[in-house]
C-alpha cells in the first residue's frame, strides 16, 4: 500500500498529474410539497451522495397567528381555534386550552364531565397514535398498515361525532366542563371500540412493527440520547421513547389520572439502541394500549352526575391573573400560558406546543444519516406542522 | 405473535441466520394478513351511491326555526368568526326579514352559536355537503324569507280581511240605517 | 392473448407460416422483416393488453388488500374500464419536456426502457409452438436484453435535470448492478436442471406426468424451492417493485426516475414496469412451474384448441406470479439503499452460491446413477 500513497517523494521517470476532480454536496429541498414531510415543513438537506450532511428546517409555511388571535377573541371563542393547531388530537388541545381558563377562574368541573375528558382524551391519544403509527408507515414504504389504521380511527371519529357532532375539529371540551353529556348508547360504543381495538392491534404490531424490513429501517436510526432529549426539550413519545420515564398524567396528575391504573411506556431499545426510531413508534404502539385500559377503568368508574360547572356560563371574566397548565397532548407536553386583566378577552396567550420542540431536535438528527433515514426520522417524531406553525 | 404485555427484555441480537428467518418469518405473516383482508369485505362505502348516515349531533349546515327567531342577534356576537349577519325590520311584533346569513367559506362549524340563543331555534343541521363553483354560493340563506313568511303572510292576510269584513259590516249597518232614514222621511 | 393466436396455429414459427402465405422465391429477408414486423406488433398489443390489465388487477388487489374497493366506476362492472380511461388520458395529455432538461436524453429515455422490456418478450414461450424465437441461450437473452432498461433508467434520470430523478438513476443503476448476480445465480439451479438455458426446451421437459412435471415437483424439488424464492427475491428488485422499488420511493424521491414525465412517455415507464413484472414471473412459470403444462392439457394435443389453452395456461401462471409481485408490495415496507446492497451481496449470493453447489453435486450425482 505504501508506494501507492500521494505523499511519497517522485520516483526517477515519474511525474504528478493533478486531476480536477472536485466534488459537491448536493442540496435538495424536501418540501414544502413533498409526500414525507406530512404537511408543509420544508427541510433543506445537503447530502453527499446518498449520505446527509447537513439539514435546516424552516417552519411558518402554514402559521395562522393562532396567538394572536387568542387575543381578540373572548375566551369561549377561542375553543374552536386551539382544535386546529394539532388538528389530530383536537380534544386533547380543547382540554389543555380548558384546564388553564378553569385555573384562572379557580373552579373544578364536575366529577362526572372529568371522566368524560379523560375518555375523550384517551380516545383522541389513540387516534392520534393510529394516525402516527400508521403514516410512519407510509414513511417507509408500506401503504397498507395505513388504512387498516385508519379503519378503526374511522370508528373513533363515530364515536367523537356521537357524541359532539363533529369528527375532527370538536371544540367540545369548554372552560367549565363539557358542551353535552354523552348521548344514550355511547358509552356501549365506547366500550365495544376498546375490545375490538385490541385484536386490531396485533395486526399492525405484526404487519408493521414486527416486519424485519420495518425493523432495519428504525432500529438504530435516529438514535436521541437521553440528555440530548431532555436538553432540547422533548415531551412524549420523543421523550419517553429515549428513556425517561416521565409523563405528565402520572407525575403532574390533572383530572382524575391520579385514581386510574396505568403504566408509563417508555423506549428500551427492543430492537437496536435506546432512543432510536423504533423505540418511539415502540412508544406509540404501547401507549394506545395504555389508552385503551384507562378508557376501560373510566366507563367503570364514571359516576352519573352534571358535566358543566354551574357558575362558568358562555361570557367569561376570569379575574386578573395569570396561568400555566401543561398537559400530556399524543406529542407531547402542550401547554397554555394565559394572562387576564379581567376582561371578557385574553391579555396574553402562548401555547407551549409540543412538536415545535421536538422538530427542533430532528433536524440535528439528520446529519449522518441516509436520505431515506430522512424521511424515517422525521416520521418518527410525529410532527403535525399545524401546531409547530400555529 | 404480538403481546399485549410489553416484552420484558430486548430482542435486538442478530445473527446471518436469524435475520433470514426473521425476515422470512415476519413477510410470510404480513403475506397473511394482506391476504385474509383481500377477500374479507371493504370497509369504505361508494360515496355518492351509498352515504353513511350523520348522527343526531352531527354539525352540518345550520338551519333555522324561522318563526321562533327574535332578531335578537345573540347568535352572531357569539361567533368567532363572525360568519352570521341579519337585518331584518320589526313591524310591531312581527318581524318584516330582509336576511338571515351563514358565510360558510368563514364558518368553522363550532357549534357556538347555537348555545347562547335565547329562542333555542338555530341550530346545527346534518346537511354536509357543501360544493360550489363559486364563492358566493357559500353564502347562504339560512331563510327562505322574502319580507314576510308564508305564516305571517296568511296572519297578516287573515287580519287585514276580518277588519275590511268589520268595515264593510259598519259600513251596511251605516247604509241600511241610511236607508230606514230615507224611508222613515 | 387472442392476438398470438396466428403464429401459436403456425407449426414451426412465424417465417415458416409466413413461407406458406407467399410464393416461393421470396428473399428470405424479406419474410424475416415481416416476421419482425408482425412479432412487434403482437408483442406490442399483447404488452398493452396485459399493462392495462395488470394496473387494473394492481388497483383491485391494492384496494381489497386495503379493505377498499379501488375502481369501481369506469365500465360498470369493478371499473373495468378505468385502465382504458387512464391509457387514453395519458395518451393526451401535454408532453412536457422541461426547458433545462437534456431534450435528447430525456425524449430517448422512455423509448429505451420499453424497447427494452419488450424486446426480451421475444425468447418466451407462451405455447409449445408459440414462441416468436427459439433461441438456445433464452434465458440469457432475456436477462441480457432485459437489463438495457437500467440504462433507459439512468438516461431518464440524469436528462430530467432533477435532483430527485439523479437519485432515482443512481439507485437503480446500483441495485440492478448488484441484483444481476443473484438472478443470475438463482437461475442455474433449474439451468442445471434441463441442461439448456432455453425456456422452450425446459417448458417440454416439464411436460411428463401428465403434464405435472414441473421442476418445483421434480426429485430436485429441495432445490426448486428455495431458489425460486431467491429467484422471486432478485425479481423484484429487478423489476424494481416493493420492497425494492428505491427508484422511485414515492415517500423519499417524490416519484424518482420518472418525476418529471408526462403523458405518452410516462405511460411507457409505466408499461415497462408491468412488462418487466410479467417477464420475470413468465421466466419463473417457465422454468419452476411447468410453463404452459397443466394435468389434461396433453389429451387435447393435437386439437386446434391446444394450441390457444396452452398459451392461457401459461398466461394464467404467470399473471398468478405477477400477482404474488403485487401482493408483496402492498404488504411490506421499502429497504433503504444501503440493505439493500447488503441483502444482494451478502444474502443472496452467498445462498445462491451454496445452492449452486448443492444442485452441482445433486445433478451430477443424478446423471453418474442413471446414466452410467
Ligand atoms: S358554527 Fe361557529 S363559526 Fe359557524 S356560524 Fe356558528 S359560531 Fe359561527
Ligand atoms: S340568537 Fe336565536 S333568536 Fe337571536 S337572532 Fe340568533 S337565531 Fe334568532
Amino acid at each position: 500500500m505504501d508506494d501507492t500513497t500521494m505523499e511519497r517523494p517522485l520516483r526517477e521517470g515519474e511525474r504528478l498529474v493533478e486531476l480536477d476532480v472536485r466534488t459537491q454536496d448536493v442540496e435538495i429541498n424536501m418540501g414544502p410539497q413533498h409526500p414525507a414531510t406530512h404537511g408543509v415543513l420544508r427541510v433543506l438537506l445537503r447530502a453527499d451522495g446518498e449520505i446527509l450532511t447537513g439539514a435546516q428546517s424552516h417552519l411558518g409555511y402554514l402559521h395562522r397567528c393562532a396567538e394572536k388571535i387568542g387575543e381578540s377573541v373572548d375566551w369561549l371563542q377561542y375553543l374552536p381555534y386551539t382544535d386546529r393547531y394539532d388538528y389530530l388530537s383536537a380534544m386533547n388541545n380543547n382540554l389543555a386550552y380548558s384546564l388553564a381558563v378553569e385555573k384562572l377562574l379557580g373552579i373544578e368541573v364536575p366529577e362526572r364531565a372529568q371522566y368524560i375528558r379523560v375518555i375523550l382524551a384517551e380516545l383522541n391519544r389513540i387516534c392520534s397514535h393510529l394516525v402516527a403509527v400508521g403514516t410512519y408507515g407510509l414513511d417507509i414504504g408500506a401503504f397498507t398498515p395505513f388504512f387498516y389504521a385508519l379503519r378503526e380511527r374511522e370508528l373513533l371519529l363515530d364515536i367523537f361525532e356521537k357524541i359532539c357532532g363533529a369528527r375532527l375539529t370538536y371544540a367540545f371540551i369548554r372552560p367549565g366542563g363539557l358542551m353535552n353529556d354523552a348521548p344514550a348508547g355511547w358509552t356501549d360504543q365506547v366500550r365495544a371500540f376498546t375490545d375490538l381495538f385490541e385484536r386490531k392491534w396485533r395486526e399492525y404490531w405484526d404487519l408493521l412493527v414486527d416486519n424485519k424490513i420495518f425493523v432495519e429501517r428504525t432500529a438504530n436510526v435516529g438514535v436521541i440520547s437521553e440528555e440530548q432529549a431532555i436538553a432540547w426539550g422533548c415531551t412524549g413519545p420523543m421523550l419517553r421513547g429515549s428513556g425517561v420515564d416521565w409523563d405528565l398524567r402520572r407525575d403532574q396528575p390533572y383530572l382524575v389520572y391520579d385514581r386510574l391504573d396505568f403504566e408509563v411506556v417508555v423506549g428500551q431499545g427492543y430492537r437496536g439502541t435506546v432512543g432510536d426510531c423504533f423505540d418511539r413508534n415502540y412508544v406509540r404502539m404501547y401507549e394506545m394500549l395504555e389508552s385503551n385500559r384507562i378508557v376501560r377503568q373510566c366507563l367503570e368508574q364514571m359516576p352519573e352526575g352534571e358535566i358543566q360547572h354551574p357558575e362558568v356560563g358562555l361570557v367569561l371574566r376570569p379575574a386578573p391573573g395569570e396561568a400555566y397548565v401543561g398537559i400530556e397532548n399524543p406529542r407531547g407536553e402542550l401547554g397554555h400560558y394565559l394572562v387576564s386583566d379581567g376582561n371578557k378577552i385574553a391579555r396574553r396567550l402562548r401555547v407551549r406546543g409540543p412538536s415545535f420542540s421536538n422538530l427542533a431536535l430532528a433536524e440535528h438528527l439528520l446529519p449522518g444519516c441516509m436520505l431515506a433515514d430522512a424521511a424515517a426520522i422525521i416520521g418518527s417524531v410525529d410532527i403535525v406542522v399545524g401546531e409547530t406553525d400555529r | 405473535m404480538a403481546s399485549l404485555q410489553q416484552p420484558a427484555a430486548p430482542a435486538n441480537e442478530r445473527s446471518y441466520w436469524g435475520n433470514v428467518w426473521q425476515a422470512v418469518k415476519s413477510t410470510a405473516v404480513g403475506l397473511g394478513i394482506t391476504f385474509r383482508y383481500l377477500w374479507s369485505k371493504p370497509f369504505t362505502v361508494q360515496y355518492p351511491d351509498e352515504k353513511l348516515p350523520t348522527d343526531d349531533r352531527y354539525r352540518g349546515i345550520h338551519y333555522l326555526e324561522q318563526d321562533l327567531c327574535i332578531y335578537c342577534q345573540a347568535c352572531a356576537k357569539a361567533c368567532p368568526v363572525d360568519c352570521i349577519s341579519m337585518d331584518a325590520k320589526r313591524h310591531g311584533k312581527e318581524l318584516e326579514w330582509n336576511f338571515f346569513r351563514v358565510d360558510y367559506q368563514k364558518c368553522m362549524f363550532c357549534e357556538l352559536c347555537v348555545y347562547p340563543c335565547p329562542k333555542d331555534c338555530i341550530h346545527m343541521g346534518r346537511e354536509y355537503a357543501l360544493v360550489a363553483e363559486d364563492r358566493s354560493e357559500f353564502v347562504l340563506e339560512l331563510t327562505t324569507w322574502q319580507g314576510l313568511t308564508e305564516a305571517q303572510k296568511v296572519r297578516v292576510a287573515e287580519a287585514e280581511a276580518k277588519k275590511a269584513a268589520k268595515k264593510a259590516a259598519k259600513k251596511a249597518a251605516a247604509a241600511a240605517k241610511e236607508d230606514k232614514e230615507g224611508e222613515e222621511k | 392473448m387472442s392476438a398470438l393466436l396466428p403464429f401459436a396455429a403456425a407449426g414451426n414459427g412465424l417465417t415458416d407460416w409466413l413461407a406458406g402465405l407467399f410464393p416461393a422465391g421470396v428473399p428470405f429477408w424479406i419474410l424475416g422483416l415481416l416476421g419482425a414486423v408482425i412479432a412487434f406488433a403482437l408483442i406490442m398489443v399483447f404488452v398493452s393488453v396485459l399493462a392495462m390489465f395488470s394496473t387494473w388487477l394492481e388497483r383491485k388487489v391494492a384496494g381489497h388488500i386495503q379493505v377498499r374497493y379501488g375502481p369501481m366506476r369506469v365500465g360498470g362492472w369493478h371499473g373495468w374500464a378505468q385502465a382504458i380511461a387512464d391509457g387514453v388520458k395519458l395518451l393526451i395529455k401535454e408532453d412536457i419536456v422541461l426547458a433545462d432538461a437534456d431534450r435528447a436524453l430525456f425524449k430517448i429515455a422512455p423509448c429505451l426502457v420499453l424497447g427494452a422490456a419488450l424486446a426480451a418478450f421475444v425468447a418466451l414461450p407462451f405455447g409449445p409452438n408459440a414462441i416468436v424465437a427459439d433461441l438456445d441461450l433464452g434465458v440469457f437473452f432475456i436477462l441480457a436484453v432485459s437489463s438495457v432498461t437500467t440504462l433507459g433508467v439512468i438516461m431518464a434520470g440524469w436528462g430530467s435535470n432533477n435532483k430527485w430523478s439523479l437519485y432515482g438513476a443512481m439507485r437503480e443503476a446500483a441495485q440492478v448492478a448488484s441484483y444481476e448476480i443473484p438472478l443470475g445465480l438463482s437461475l442455474m439451479m433449474p439451468v442445471m436442471y434441463y441442461g439448456s438455458l432455453s425456456l422452450h426446451r425446459a417448458g417440454e421437459m416439464q411436460a411428463d406426468w401428465f403434464g405435472l412435471h414441473w421442476y418445483v415437483f421434480s426429485d430436485s424439488f429441495w432445490l426448486a424451492i428455495p431458489s425460486f424464492i431467491l429467484f422471486f427475491t432478485a425479481a423484484l428488485a429487478e423489476t424494481k417493485r416493493s420492497p425494492f422499488d428505491l427508484p422511485e420511493s414515492e415517500s423519499e424521491l417524490v416519484a424518482g426516475f420518472h418525476t418529471e414525465y408526462s403523458g405518452i412517455r410516462f405511460s411507457f415507464f409505466f408499461m415497462e414496469e408491468y412488462a418487466a413484472m410479467y417477464l420475470m414471473s413468465a421466466v419463473g412459470t417457465a422454468f419452476w412451474f411447468g410453463a404452459w403444462n397443466f394435468p389434461g392439457l396433453e389429451l387435447l394435443a393435437g386439437s386446434a384448441l391446444y394450441a390457444p389453452l396452452a398459451v392461457t395456461v401459461f398466461v394464467v401462471k404467470s399473471m398468478i406470479l405477477v400477482f404474488v409481485m403485487m401482493w408483496v408490495r402492498w404488504t411490506v415496507p421499502r429497504i433503504r439503499i444501503d440493505q439493500v446492497m447488503t441483502m444482494g451481496y451478502k444474502y443472496l449470493t452467498p445462498l445462491c452460491l451454496i445452492l449452486v453447489f448443492l444442485a452441482s453435486v445433486w445433478e451430477w450425482a443424478k446423471a453418474a446413477l442413471t446414466g452410467a
